[in-house]
């Protein structure tokens, strides 16, 4: 998996989903995504509005995560 | 579409006037005319709704020399493209039907044929020179096929109440069945709730003949590995889904001689095929849809939108609780299934509406929420998964909160709620983990059970679903898994059945169904879990592939999942007499099903609210009281026949080998 494919998953996921109006609530619907696309698990830390916004921090973190860029 | 039946008889031949009472009772299935074939050991039964060369393809019909026959409900949607290559291998068809490539195809293909076929079917076959019997199902149960076995013959048909007409069938509820219908809401195939009656299961073929009954599958539901999907991308992903729906669409509202009309129901799938058939066809087009009184179910603006956007001819049908309750004596006949919710009643009165307005078949969006990840448990499923990374986490608990507005509407619910119902049964490693929260909810239905039923119950050897999934599927997504369980439980089991062909075959109209096309299918399965699921967005890939036919509103909003009112169907003050009838402690009692005092303590909780805000728990049982003891009194107790008896017109295929003698000619 690498940062092309983190930022196609971003970018489809901008795309498409309706953001919600609670940014803590629209971090869990980013962390489930990646979660689930990425196969990592995120502390609650990571779980946050600012860090899962950001497309390079995410290819970051799902980088860090899965051990390989 | 039509009704098929037969017998294969070991001790002489088959009973012309058993198969005639056969026939009689899929009149329903099949009312444009009749036929049937019998010789030393077998006969072939039908029933025809013509709707693929009207004037010739009567049936049964047999192969160039009379030694192949069958009898066929459905369609084979590539019937001309097999036509061209059994043709080019020198078979010499008759008639312009998709029945008569069966015929070829088995000759040419032996059971290889029904991998070919591309379309919803139940087919009797009958091999005059190998004795032979087969049947054969479609890949995922739109037509139904039931047989009952005996050490002397067969008895197979489109519905439990033809077999029924032999009185010397047994009747009586099949425990394990209940047990299943009460965990999974329907049996799953090869069980029913009849004792001693089987059904075939989807993508099966079965063969009775010298060497006895044995049934195969041809086609499997099967995943690929996780990561291991063919093509990841998902612009060519969702271009390829959309050019074979648009193909499935279009075959299935040209390849027709009668007029093809079609659901709107106000969501997405729908308003897909409707729209590919405005957009891809020529023919004008009229939609139909069902209204509700009530605005908890009703999805009127959404069905007058798509409907004006396409230009159709558009005709709607407004239910209220007290028609529900008016015909639900006579959906359940057709049903031939206790069911725990009062949906398909309403698709009973709309298919009405479409035969009456001259309508004999109907394109709809069945199937898209299996195939392509729709249904809410899906995503519920997703939801708990993540929560049980790490339980402990506030973060992950408000996940809940996006599977439904009103949690984040009442924050305060929020979490006693989704601990109680998400936090169950939360074991990532359970092949079943999606499914667990819907089969224990709705198992709370057999504490009500008597005594006397959870004992056999306890007794009966029910087949495990779980244990039947591929041994591969551990290597699945989890959301693969899912899809593989509901397409084997809720989709062949209900969805396709009590509320799909039986309401639409009550009013002989023919539903038609694009994302169940062979090739749609195999495509979907065959997608990476994320293009069906993005997420939590729901049928990802089609809202992509369709974004450009189908308005923004429809496209994004929230699912809808159809219902309709379920006890506060029976608890209007002008409810009708049945009821009181069916639900009084001495028919609770004579059934024999369920406790009497534990149904008077829920029905006289239902009486206090007149069976409004009841649980979702609640629901389910006075549907499941109401619907088994229907059950009981028109099959088991057998009084129920009336409306369902109907006089055949005369024949337009008789061919009895059979002389008065006994002889065979």
């Amino acid at each position: 998996m690498n940062r092309d494919i983190v930022g196609q998953v971003l970018r489809d996921y901008q795309a498409l989903c309706r953001p919600d109006t609670d940014p803590e609530l629209e971090a869990v619907r980013a962390a489930i995504l990646l979660e689930d696309v990425f196969g990592i698990v995120l502390s609650d830390a990571e779980i946050d509005p600012a860090l899962l916004t950001d497309s390079s921090a995410v290819a970051d973190l799902v980088a860090r995560l899965r051990g390989a860029v | 579409m039509c009704g098929v039946c037969g017998i294969v008889s070991h001790d002489g031949p088959p009973d012309l006037g058993l198969l005639r009472r056969m026939m009689g009772r899929l009149v329903h299935r099949g009312p444009d005319g009749d036929g049937y074939y019998r010789d030393r050991r077998a006969a072939l039964g039908h029933t025809r709704l013509a709707i693929i060369d009207t004037s010739g393809g009567a049936q049964p019909l047999c192969n160039e020399d009379g030694t192949v026959w069958v009898t066929f409900n459905g369609e084979i949607f590539n019937y001309i493209e097999l036509r061209e290559e059994l043709r080019h291998r020198g078979h010499i068809f008759r008639t312009a039907s998709d029945t008569e490539v069966i015929v070829h195809a088995w000759e040419e293909w032996a059971e290889e044929c029904f991998t070919r076929f591309n379309g919803q079917w139940a087919i009797g076959l009958w091999d005059r020179r190998a004795e032979r019997l087969v049947l054969s199902r479609d890949r995922l149960g739109v037509r139904p096929l039931f047989f009952t076995r005996g050490p002397t013959r067969l008895l197979f048909a489109s519905e439990v109440k033809s077999i029924f007409a032999d009185p010397s069938v047994q009747r009586a509820f099949d425990p394990a069945g209940l047990d299943q219908t009460f965990t999974y809401w329907s049996p799953v195939a090869p069980r029913t709730v009849f004792r001693g009656i089987e059904q075939l299961e989807p993508g099966y073929y079965a063969i009775l003949d010298r060497d006895g009954f044995r049934k195969a599958p041809y086609w499997r539901i099967m995943f690929p590995e996780r990561g291991r999907e063919p093509v990841q991308d998902t612009q060519e992903n969702a271009d390829a889904l959309r050019d074979r729906i648009v193909e499935a669409t279009r075959l299935r509202f040209l390849r027709s001689d009668v007029p093809v009309g079609a659901y709107l129901s106000g969501g997405l799938d729908s308003s897909v095929t409707a729209a590919v058939i405005a957009r891809y066809t020529d023919a004008p087009l009229h939609t139909f849809s069902l209204r509700f009184s009530g605005s908890e179910f009703d999805e009127g603006q959404y069905q007058k939108k798509m409907s004006a956007l396409l230009g159709t001819q558009h005709l709607d049908i407004m239910v209220n609780a007290s028609d529900i309750a008016a015909i639900f004596p006579e959906v359940i006949r057709h049903a031939e299934s206790p069911i725990l919710r009062a949906a398909p009643a309403p698709l009973f009165l709309l298919s009405k509406l479409v035969q009456e307005n001259g309508y004999k078949v109907v394109v709809t969006g069945e199937g898209a929420d299996e195939v392509l990840a729709g249904y809410d448990l899906f995503r519920e499923a997703r939801v708990r998964l993540f929560w049980s990374r790490d339980l402990g986490s506030a973060k992950r608990t408000r996940a809940a909160e996006l599977l439904y507005p009103w949690m984040a509407r009442s924050p305060g619910r929020t979490p006693a709620f989704a601990r109680s119902f998400f936090g169950r049964r939360l074991d990532p490693d359970d092949p079943a983990f999606s499914h667990r929260p819907r089969w224990d909810s709705t198992s709370v239905i057999k504490n009500m059970l008597s005594q006397d039923m959870q004992d056999q119950i306890g007794r009966a050897d029910a087949e495990d679903v779980v244990a039947a999934m591929p041994p591969g599927s551990k290597d699945w997504d989890p959301l693969s898994r899912a899809q593989w369980l509901e397409m084997t439980t809720l989709l062949a089991g209900y969805i396709l059945a009590a509320q799909g062909d039986r309401m639409l075959m009550a009013n002989s109209v023919e539903g038609r169904f694009p994302f169940l096309d062979r090739d749609v299918v195999d495509f979907a399965d065959a997608l990476p879990a994320r293009h069906k699921l993005f997420g939590l967005e729901e049928k990802y890939l089609l809202k992509r592939a369709f974004a450009d036919v189908v308005p923004e509103d429809i496209l994004h909003r929230p699912k809808q999942p159809y219902r309709a009112p379920d006890a506060a169907s029976f608890f209007t003050p002008d409810h009708p007499a049945w009821f009181d009838e069916v639900v009084a402690e001495q028919a609770i009692a004579a059934a024999g099903v369920f406790e009497p005092s534990l149904v008077a303590g829920l029905l006289a909780k239902c009486e206090r609210t007149g069976g409004e805000h009841m649980s979702n728990t609640d629901n389910m049982r006075v549907l499941a009281v109401v619907s088994t003891q229907l059950m009981h009194e028109c099959f088991i107790v057998g009084g129920g026949w009336g409306a369902l008896d109907r006089s055949l017109p005369d024949p337009s295929v008789a061919v009895d080998l059979v002389g008065e003698d006994g002889s065979v000619s």
